[in-house]
């Protein structure tokens, strides 16, 4: 083999390179600066001063302190959405799928209708909404004839933000579930038709464990994504009424961020605690739900 | 028998199916709608799906006149700062993929799911920082704080990635037996064969940023360089009262005629972008 020249042997950099200093700059770097602000106490200005631990404890366990309930409460606020929405995301879209399945006519149009809300942004969503459960000309009020002040009464808010939520953003998971489905053998269909089982058994006993793969997918991604949620609750409620739909997204935003002098430290350690425990739930959920392969 | 078992399924999956896109139609229908109806009907007629008198007087009032807002400059903003993400994103994406799948050097996999790895921590980590390394470079109410920093992810490589191993490698050497360079290998031969992933790509990148909702309200507080989505939080904040819900709707609607358009002429790829990354779904 000829030595290669020195600017050949380098020459692969030209391509990765590019990629690799913006992965630096805006992944790695503020990773590590991001954990080292958390032990800081800092403006998003001057020099960052050292405090070590005094972020986190104050946030965990000084009860006096109004970071310590504003982020407890957010935190509650974040977990009761992750909870009634990610079930939610999940059955919604699979229903969706398995309809379509049974080869109904016209099925790309339904898939796009499913599909188009999740590329419209979410303030245009948000605003578009809004008037729909407007207290006064909304349409679900006339609909059902009440006259419910939606997003300030709670749980109504929580309602709006929920359907939102599903009418958003179900496309993503029905495409995954549609191609899951369309991928499972129908020999195994007919198989068990032969041995006399029912939709429900067949259900269970076949769909569900040859889709397995992409539900765990999809279960940990719409969790994670469902953790970050910030735009809904900012648009339909601003967090109200009384802070009852005010997220973690906007507490560490609005710490860092909002009106004020900035307090990027204790945001900071915010967004690191946060961010462990979703690290450590999808973790948990990939143990969880991978192990059930065994049986 | 089996027959009538399936037709009986499907009447159900009809009424499923048509039921649901009734209630994800009607909402964004009642919206686009009441666009179209006046102040005075908006205030005085209570709830009609229908305008009594159509009028495009809030399209007028949103573009011109006393109650007007930049929201064609923020159109233009997003316009520009979406299509200059795309662009970046598709040289960025398309030459580490042929550099990682393509190209024989040290390390190459071990760099590749270091990549992997380190995206897999939460981005809430990094907005704080981010916004320093963007203020420190100027970049505070510029279009490069909402075109560069998106271009350091990973996923979109992988797809690529994935893509360009399907290609047959005897494509490229027997072009590289003729003596071609690699960049010629890369531009002449690899891009054009991976065009149908670069569309996805593309199509995502552009829809993605033109809805990016945090970020753009973090670095960008000069309302004028606004994109539009922040625009519209913007607006919401200022036109929050009832005598506005008009040109709220107007806004609404037209923010979200390119992303419409996109989709009508392009939904075959959306809706089969997933068959493209099998790979990543087991």
């Amino acid at each position: 083999m000829v030595r290669k020249g020195i600017l050949q042997r380098y020459n692969h950099l030209l391509y990765i390179g590019p990629h690799l200093i913006l992965f630096a700059i805006f992944g790695v770097i503020p990773l590590f600066f991001g954990a080292y602000i958390s032990f800081t106490t800092w403006d998003l200005t001057g020099t960052p001063q050292w405090v070590g631990l005094s972020n986190y404890k104050e946030i965990l366990f000084n009860v006096d302190s109004t970071f310590h309930t504003e982020f407890f409460s957010s935190m509650k606020n974040t977990f009761m959405f992750v909870v009634m929405t990610v079930p939610l995301l999940i059955i919604f879209p699979l229903s969706i799928a398995l309809a379509l399945n049974t080869k109904v006519k016209g099925e790309t149009l339904f898939q796009s209708i499913f599909y188009m809300p999740g590329l419209f942004s979410i303030s245009a969503v948000a605003i578009i909404w809004s008037v729909v459960f407007n207290k006064r000309i909304g349409l679900v009020n006339a609909l059902f004839h009440n006259d419910v002040n939606w997003i300030s009464t709670q749980p109504y808010a929580w309602l709006v933000i929920i359907i939102v939520t599903v009418w958003w953003t179900i496309g993503g998971n029905m495409i995954i579930y549609r191609s899951a489905l369309n991928g499972i053998d129908t020999n195994m269909y007919e198989a068990a038709a032969i041995d006399g089982s029912n939709s429900i058994n067949t259900f269970f006993k076949i769909t569900l464990p040859s889709i397995k793969f992409q539900l765990l997918y999809t279960t940990v991604m719409t969790t994670l994504a469902s953790f970050n949620v910030y735009g809904q609750p900012k648009m339909l409620t601003a967090g109200g009424p009384s802070g009852t739909t005010s997220v973690v997204m906007m507490t560490i935003r609005d710490l860092a961020f909002g009106q004020g002098k900035s307090i990027a430290g204790i945001a900071s350690a915010m967004a690191m605690i946060f961010g462990s425990i979703m690290v450590i739930i999808s973790i948990f959920q990939f143990i969880l739900m991978s192990k059930d392969n065994t049986k | 028998m089996v027959n009538n078992k399936f037709t009986f399924r499907r009447i159900l999956a009809y009424i499923f199916l048509i039921a649901l896109v009734i209630i994800w139609i009607v909402p964004l229908a009642f919206g686009i709608l009441t666009s179209f109806k006046s102040d005075t009907e908006i205030a005085n007629m209570g709830f009609r799906l229908l305008p009594i008198n159509w009028t495009l007087s809030q399209y007028i009032n949103i573009f011109v006149g006393n109650t007007s807002t930049p929201i064609v400059r923020w159109f233009f903003n997003s316009v520009i700062i979406s299509t200059l993400h795309t662009v970046f994103t598709l040289i960025v994406v398309s030459l580490a993929s042929y550099g990682y799948t393509r190209m024989e050097f040290k390390g190459r996999n071990t760099i590749f799911w270091i990549l992997m790895c380190a995206s897999m921590f939460p981005s809430v980590v990094n907005i704080i920082p981010q916004y320093k390394i963007v203020d420190t470079f100027g970049w505070i109410n510029t279009i490069w704080a909402l075109v560069i920093p998106g271009l350091g992810g990973v996923t979109n490589i992988f797809l690529v990635r994935q893509f360009m191993l399907g290609i047959p490698k005897e494509y490229d050497e027997s072009a590289k037996i003729d003596g071609a360079s690699d960049f010629y290998i890369y531009y002449k031969i690899i891009v054009p064969l991976i065009k149908p992933v670069l569309t996805v790509v593309a199509l995502f990148a552009f829809t993605g940023s033109w809805n990016d909702f945090l970020w753009p309200t973090i670095v960008m507080t000069d309302v004028e360089r606004m994109p539009i989505t922040a625009g519209l939080s913007f607006l919401q904040g200022q036109y929050g009262g009832f005598q506005y819900i008009g040109q709220l709707m107007a806004s609404a609607t037209f923010a979200i005629i390119p992303t419409f358009i996109i989709f009508l002429f392009a939904q075959k790829y959306f809706l089969e972008s997933l068959s493209l990354n099998s790979g990543v779904k087991g």
